[in-house]
């Protein structure tokens, strides 16, 4: 009896025990649909490699849109220009429901101010946030099963980040966009192209804005370093890495800190890197990093950099009234959608110029989804988003982004009465306009794994600069991360 | 023949038409996808980037792989040490503090006035969601938080909180504390008013004094409760998760000191790379570890004293 009560004490401690199983459970359910997905990839690359005739199918499909959208590359840029202004009429046999995956509500809500949608066509937006990769495992599942699904629950057309657009752009999950009628009209930067063209040619995508990278200053402390805020002035000071250590060593000696984060100058070096971090299947640091690494030690030591993340709270306070932040870098969507504290304290007291090497920092894309149903939509939204001027020049106003197209550009850059409130006026168009110009994009330099490499790897190397490990601790943690992106990628 | 027929009528079929649902649902929703855990994890089922890798049947690799070290750490081991580190931390002062409360509630001498409202208000902190808890925790611990500048002034003008292994584990175990000690106190006080009071009331007319009282009637008395208690909290340690990973993020920040094995688990599948079958691996072994600690409690602290056999006997339809 005694033996017995124990047993079923225990017995009822090891059903607690197995309930804890139900979660992993419920990864094991997902496991189900990751095969199922995992065997219609295999099939629909099978499909795809072994006929060209299902490539022919859809090129026949898209025969009829083609018909359109055929008049619109014979008429070049000028048709283009046209796009997205509603008179688009639906070909037959078009799908009435345009599905759209994002991250965030940005491109949503310019295509809802700035875009009139041809009549017919309802658009279906999913969001999911980028946190976590929730983004990207959503997006996968749906493009691998894109084939199996409903006509109107097809993706059509889905949104990328540089660092990891190639992983879709290299797939046949994309389609060539200039079968329907996109091209680069040679109005918009080159790089943002190059970025959307597999390693075989092909141009799977386009994106409505340019990057530049600058240094954005405070207006005030560099005043106080510096003895001028005029935006060229600042611009000498700052030309090279050793005279931004020199500013660096003023403003520590006037009690700021020249950067908030020693990560804010990594892109600026990995951007700059004429060798990937990947060679086939092996990762070894490049050279620019460990430049990189070398001036963040020296920043970190000499007081120069506090050593707050890239996102942290602590750095958005740095840039309040009360902040001693004299520097960080980004792009327009940076100055203008992530510098809230400062939007909200410290407007009017920035000012931007390129500072000591030209580089880009991040952009979205727009990529048309294989086996879409729409797309003479997915050509009219692609041109009306980079050839229409009348919507490039609202996302130059009014949305304060950097629009890929030259002709917008050139008109504000040399509009000396165009100023952005939140840079004291300053015309940042022309700053960044001469920035983006010389932007590249060697296909040879990114990989599918960008993201753990500009990511992960600098936010590892931040707790060797905290003082929390040392430097190989903090590689090896890396490399244990990586082993958990990409398994096969071996290393020194 | 007849007669012993109609002596033989059972309502047990009923009972188990009403225990039906459950295990129906447990069959479908646990049981089954714990046995595909099992059959999965000996596959090779990963993502690079867009193309699935397998499955391919690999056999015990799965696990021979999680015991090997990966890029010389060995990680099974550190993940198990974190987690049970930051279980002791939180589980040990929650037993002590829960116990001390459960008998100052208790006790006939202190006759404490208002314990609905001292039940409720402790039982409190966890309605809250533990993901909000922990944001709570971590703005307020921050660099720029009250709690963070409070600590560079006391301590040194260096110290940050999630800088610090210490002081990060501290903070979920801290947190788990708050959490999870109203729960225990209420656990064992329904144990501790299970107890017979008339033994009580015996010790005193004998002359018991209070620490007496506790340690030879209350404690032996209460073990069943606290092995349960302890075993429930030990589980839920194992499967530590949503603290440490608001506090930590998904690498268990500083230098991986707060990742856990659940946090390991979830990078692993949930990850980019998706590798199903070393997630399987992972989860066996969590079960198979969950398994063997509650033996190890369970066996450490049943040790009944033979006299009080007799009395637990007939409180045993109270406890359970």
């Amino acid at each position: 009896m005694k033996n017995f009560k124990k047993n079923i004490a225990l017995l009822s401690a090891l059903a607690l025990a197995g309930t804890m199983l139900a979660g992993c459970g419920g990864d094991t359910t997902t496991t189900d649909s990751g095969n199922a997905g995992g065997e219609t990839t295999t099939k629909a690359a099978d499909a795809a490699a072994d006929t060209t005739a299902a490539a022919d199918t859809g090129a026949a499909a898209d025969d009829g849109a083609a018909a359109d959208d055929g008049a619109a590359a014979a008429g070049g840029y000028e048709a283009a220009k046209t796009a997205g202004t509603g008179a688009l009429t639906l070909p037959e046999g078009e799908g009435k429901v345009f599905n759209i995956y994002c991250w965030n509500e940005d491109f949503k809500n310019y295509v809802e101010k700035f875009y009139t949608a041809p009549a017919g066509v309802e658009f279906k937006w999913t969001v999911v946030p980028n946190e976590g990769g929730a983004y990207q495992t959503a997006l996968d599942e749906a493009l691998l099963n894109q084939e199996s699904a409903a006509a109107d629950d097809k993706v059509d057309l889905f949104l990328a980040e540089a660092d990891y657009i190639i992983k879709y752009a290299n797939t046949d999950l994309t389609q060539d966009v200039t079968k329907l009628g996109v091209e680069n009209w040679g109005v918009g930067y080159d790089y943002t192209y190059n970025a959307a063209t597999s390693t075989d040619g092909v141009l799977k995508g386009v994106s409505w804005q340019a990057n530049p990278s600058m240094f954005i200053y405070r207006r005030s402390i560099a005043k106080d370093v510096l003895g001028t805020d005029d935006p060229d002035e600042v611009q000498a000071a700052l030309s090279t890495w050793d005279k931004v250590d020199e500013v660096a060593q003023k403003a520590a000696d006037k009690g700021y800190v020249m950067f908030a984060s020693p990560l804010e100058t990594y892109r600026t070096f990995a951007n700059n890197s004429n060798v990937s971090y990947l060679n086939g299947d092996k990762f070894a640091p490049t050279e620019a990093f460990n430049n990189w690494v070398a001036q963040a030690e020296k920043y970190v030591e000499n007081g120069w950099s506090k050593t707050y993340g890239l996102w942290a709270d602590e750095k958005q306070a740095l840039m309040g009234k009360d902040g001693n932040m004299m520097c960080c870098i980004g792009p327009a969507w940076y100055f203008n959608f992530c510098m809230g504290t400062a939007q909200e304290q410290t407007s009017g007291d920035w000012g931007i110029c390129v500072g000591p090497q030209e580089h880009f920092w991040g952009g979205t894309w727009l990529l048309a989804a294989t086996g879409s149903d729409n797309n003479a939509v997915i050509a009219d939204l692609m041109n009306a988003f980079t050839a229409n001027e009348d919507i490039m020049e609202k996302i130059l106003t009014d949305a304060k982004e950097f629009p890929n197209n030259t002709n917008v550009v050139n008109k504000y850059a040399s509009d000396d009465s165009y100023g952005l409130e939140f840079l004291g006026g300053q015309n940042h168009i022309k700053m960044m306009a001469e920035c983006a110009k010389n932007i590249t994009w060697d296909p040879a330099l990114h990989t599918q794994y960008d993201q753990t490499f500009n990511e992960t790897l600098p936010n590892s190397i931040l707790e060797y600069l905290q003082g929390v490990c040392d430097k190989d601790t903090a590689m090896n943690n890396f490399y244990i991360s990586l082993s958990e992106v990409a398994p096969q990628i071996t290393h020194d | 023949m007849r007669k012993s027929k109609i002596k033989s009528i059972s309502y047990a079929k009923w009972g188990y038409i009403f225990i039906l649902p459950f295990f129906l649902v447990y069959a479908v929703f646990s049981l089954y996808p714990m046995l595909t855990t099992f059959y999965y994890s000996f596959f090779e089922n990963y993502n690079q980037g867009l193309t699935t890798v397998g499955p391919n049947f690999v056999g015990l690799n799965n696990y021979i792989n999680l015991f090997k070290p990966n890029e010389g750490v060995f990680e099974l081991l550190v993940y198990t040490k974190n987690t049970m580190i930051m279980w002791l931390l939180g589980a040990v002062p929650q037993f002590v503090f829960s116990l001390l409360l459960a008998v100052i509630f208790t006790s006939v001498r202190l006759k404490i006035k208002g314990q609905r409202f001292f039940k409720t208000v402790i039982y409190m902190p966890n309605l809250i969601m533990a993901a909000a808890y922990s944001m709570l925790f971590y703005v307020m611990f921050s660099e720029v938080g009250p709690v963070g500048m409070l600590c560079k002034t006391l301590i040194s003008e260096d110290f940050v909180v999630f800088q610090s292994v210490g002081a990060s584990r501290g903070v979920i175990a801290f947190i788990n504390f708050l959490m999870w000690f109203g729960n225990t106190t209420i656990m064992l006080m329904a144990g501790i008013m299970g107890i017979d009071q008339s033994l009580f009331e015996a010790a005193s007319i004998d002359g018991a004094s209070g620490t007496q009282v506790f340690f030879k009637i209350t404690l032996p008395l209460l073990s069943p409760i606290f092995v349960y208690v302890a075993i429930t909290s030990l589980i839920g340690g194992l499967q530590m998760y949503d603290v440490p990973q608001i506090i930590g993020g998904t690498d268990g920040v500083p230098n991986r000191s707060t990742r856990t094995l659940i946090m390991w688990l979830n990078n692993v599948v949930t990850g980019k790379a998706k590798d199903y079958g070393k997630g399987g691996a992972i989860s066996v072994l969590i079960f198979i570890i969950t398994g063997v600690l509650s033996f190890i409690v369970y066996k450490n602290m049943v040790k009944e004293d033979k006299t009080l056999k007799a009395s637990r006997r007939r409180k045993k339809n109270d406890l359970l």
